[in-house]
């Protein structure tokens, strides 16, 4: 097995571990194998790349992707060097940090938190306890400052050359405390979720939070670059109270009161509160430390009594869509395949949420040059095709499940013709996630565009379905989620790109019926005809 | 019987709640050296909670637990170099090679780096996963997995072994090496402790038996012991018996014409 630099690093403290009665070689040893096995897992912010990549010898893949955060970590520098309204600027620098720090700590650390391998593996070995749990709370911080010092070196450095020793100082002691904080919430939100929740649900809220980490990623690109425009630094900023539930308020209005002097009460209090709160929190964390080991084991209960909720609209809908009973079968299926399966929801979802926003993005750029009444008349609307992007990446996806061994139950059962497995997952699919989706986003576009739009929305919702099967036709080739997320390739990204030409054709259409009095009317007529024609023809098996 | 002097373990009146069920009831048990104990019951008996217990892994427990004529409560974490330990959960590291989690195994129980790895070689060996020694233990079989474990319990040369449904997923070569494995570590004076399902396994290896029911010790003997007491023959059907299980035919009835109505 590998030494490790921060290991090696650590042996300079063992004097004072043994001291303090831990069984070094032991913790050691531990934090060795941990390490390893991290070195063979992927960080979600790398997750969408796909595929594993080979088997690297060399360093831990976490520390391959410091660099994004050291990039995230840039973007604090404006707020660093504009102006002294601290509160304000302040305020929005700590936000951003402790936004993307706490969001990687439960989607990345939370493997180390509540991996409960550990309870059956490490304490039944003649380990003391306590040495144990410090080799989990040292796994931790490793990580965490190795995390934000990426992120913060940079903006420390500049703040120590433009605004000063004091300035640097609050700001460093200001991370720290952060860290501090987030690490106690983090673990007394997971104390709380399995206090009064199975393993289940703490896994979803993990992966949600997770979902949500990649679309902010995403969204957080586009965003960022233009917010710059917004920042109004002529603000005048005051303290209100409910504030105080605003963490990265505290820390901002440290600067404030230090570096300003500004003695109201309010500035006061939140200062005091960065400064105490972390601590009181960590008092409390190390308090119940063993109540939470103790809960952890719950994460292996599967908490039977979740009663399924009839729904007769989404029956109904089903019985609409679906005439064979075997499709019917394969439509439920794939449902529940999509809801319940994280790996699938981790992979799919962020490019959801991309499809919903892209739209808007475009719309926004286009206000950005014009106005309000302009935008009504113009043919910005057409964006709404940007949101189709999303259906060759999901079509792909669902070739694949993390339970793929379980496709063994289509070569047993008596299925006379695929087809209906292949139509009922699609089916799925668009009565489930592109459906809705879309809906919130004709309903918008329905408010800012007007009434007229409609049938052009319906025509671009028809074509989506006509879209779905050429991608699934030609992008995929096997049974849906018969292969391992594995089998991803890395060049499989690439796949999709030519099938955005395939959209163009469809606004090219779209626009040319515009040309033509009522012929949107036409087009929908024919796009409905060619719908009909490739959903019953193009399978045949 | 021999004379024997020093129970190896013995629990005095050991009861374990968990909220308000009460899952142990006041179990008192001796057992001395190079017995091999079947320890069986229904499911959720309280079987695995009484190893759990041993281990260390509960606690908040009312009785006194001795191991090697020492309360467990009062020592340090030492005294778990001498158990051996085949969880029920298959439960490993399993992105390490079979390798690197045998060293480390090795060594958390105290054997040098070199010296656990040597060993777990040549246990490896023994085992037939030579080939598949330097892989992930995530791409090995049910069978191969369980091998791992069983290894892991026997690198440090422990003086008592805890074994929860060990054989699960061996094939039934590899399954006479392991009952031929117990009864020569029996012989040495090691002590073993079984829990299975498997009834006709535990009949075969046990020099005693003892029946968990309900939190409460129900049977207590040899196989030989137990069918005297008791009119039936098999330990399967002495274990309905006890458990007061008779049902099975109506229940399989019941099932067979659910089956057949569509």
């Amino acid at each position: 097995m590998k030494e490790f630099r921060t290991l090696l690093f650590l042996d300079w403290f063992r004097g004072i571990f043994e001291k303090m009665g831990f069984d070094y070689p032991a913790l050691r040893r531990i934090l060795q194998v941990k390490f390893t096995m991290d070195q063979r897992r992927v960080p979600t912010v790398f997750q969408q790349q796909g595929k594993k990549g080979k088997e690297s010898k060399g360093e831990n893949r976490f520390i391959k992707s410091l660099w994004i955060y050291a990039l995230f970590g840039l973007f604090i520098i404006p707020f660093v060097l504009i102006g002294e309204n601290y509160i304000f600027q302040m305020s929005i620098a700590f936000s951003v940090i402790m936004f993307i720090i706490m969001t990687s700590m439960i989607s990345d650390f939370s493997v180390v938190i509540l991996d409960i391998r550990d309870n059956t593996i490490l304490f039944t070995k003649p380990v003391e306890k306590k040495t144990i749990s410090l080799a989990k709370t040292i796994h931790v911080c490793v990580y965490l400052f190795f995390l934000t010092a990426a992120m913060t070196l940079i903006p420390l450095v500049v703040a120590l050359i433009n605004q000063g020793f004091w300035f640097f100082l609050l700001f460093l002691a200001g991370i720290l405390l952060s860290d501090i904080l987030i690490v106690v919430f983090t673990a007394l939100l997971y104390y709380l979720i399995l206090k009064y929740f199975d393993g289940e649900k703490l896994k979803d809220i993990i992966n949600y939070v997770q979902i949500g980490l990649s679309i902010g990623l995403a969204v957080g690109y586009q965003v960022v670059a233009r917010s710059f425009e917004f920042v109004d630094l002529q603000v005048a900023f005051t303290a209100q109270w409910w504030q105080v539930f605003f963490p990265p308020m505290w820390f901002g209005s440290l600067f404030e009161w230090v570096l300003n002097g500004d003695n109201t009460t309010l500035v006061i209090l939140f200062s005091v509160m960065a400064l105490l709160f972390p601590f009181a929190a960590l008092g409390i964390y190390i308090k119940i430390l063993p109540t939470f080991e103790k809960n952890l084991q719950k994460l292996n209960s599967h908490g039977g009594k979740r009663r399924k909720k009839s729904n007769p609209i989404g029956k109904s809908l089903m019985k609409l869509m679906c005439y064979s009973r075997e499709e019917r079968a394969f439509y439920q299926f794939a449902h529940y395949m999509m809801k319940n399966e994280r790996e699938f929801k981790l992979k799919v979802y962020p490019g959801l949420g991309f499809a919903i926003v892209l739209p808007f993005i475009f719309i926004f750029n286009h206000l950005m040059m014009s106005s309000f009444v302009d935008l009504s008349s113009s043919k910005v609307y057409l964006s709404i095709y940007a949101s189709l992007i999303v259906i060759p990446t999901v079509v792909m996806q669902l070739g694949y499940s993390g339970k793929y061994k379980g496709s063994w139950i289509y070569k047993v059962a008596p299925v006379e013709r695929h087809a209906a497995i292949h139509k009922g997952t699609l089916k799925a699919f668009l009565a489930k996630l592109f459906i809705p989706l879309y809906l919130v986003m004709a309903v918008c576009f329905l408010f800012l565009f007007g009434m007229k739009l409609l049938p052009g929305l319906i025509a671009v919702l028809v074509s989506a379905f006509i879209y779905t099967v050429v991608c699934y036709k030609l992008l995929s080739d096997g049974l849906p989620f018969s292969e391992s997320f594995d089998g991803v390739k890395q060049s499989d990204g690439w796949k999709v790109l030519p099938f955005y030409i395939i959209i163009g054709a469809f606004i090219g259409l779209h626009v040319l019926s515009l040309t033509f009095g009522y012929g949107i009317y036409v087009y929908l007529v024919l796009l409905l005809v060619v719908n009909f024609v490739v959903w019953k023809y193009s399978f045949r098996d | 019987m021999e004379e024997r002097d020093e129970p190896i373990l013995s629990i005095r009146g050991l009861r374990k709640s968990f909220g308000v069920k009460e899952v142990l009831k006041g179990v008192d048990l001796e057992i001395y050296k190079g017995q091999i104990i079947g320890y069986i019951g229904p499911n959720g008996a309280g079987k695995s909670t009484t190893v759990k217990i041993i281990l260390g892994l509960e606690e908040g427990y009312a009785g006194q637990v001795q191991l090697f004529g020492k309360d467990i409560s009062t020592q340090s974490a030492a005294y778990k170099k001498r158990i051996g330990y085949v969880p029920e959960m298959a439960d490993l590291y399993d992105n390490l090679t079979a390798e690197e989690y045998l060293t480390f195994i090795g060594e958390l129980y105290g054997l040098e780096a070199e010296a656990a790895g040597e060993k777990a070689g040549k246990l490896v060996e023994l085992f037939g996963l030579t080939e598949v020694y330097h892989s992930r233990i995530a791409s090995y079989s049910k069978g191969m997995k369980q091998k791992i474990l069983i290894i892991s319990s026997l690198l440090h040369n422990p003086d008592i072994f805890f074994f929860d449904e060990p054989i699960n997923g061996l094939d039934a070569n590899s399954v006479m090496v392991f009952k031929e494995l117990l009864a020569q570590l029996a012989a040495q004076g090691k002590t073993i402790f079984y829990s299975s399902h498997i009834m006709d396994v535990v009949e075969k290896i046990s020099n005693r038996i003892i029946l968990l029911h309900n939190g409460l010790i129900v049977a207590d003997g040899s196989f030989e012991e137990l069918k005297n007491t008791n009119s039936e023959g098999t330990l399967e059907e002495i274990f309905n018996q006890l458990t007061g299980f008779n049902e099975h035919k109506e229940t399989a009835q019941k099932i067979v014409s659910a089956v057949q109505e569509v």
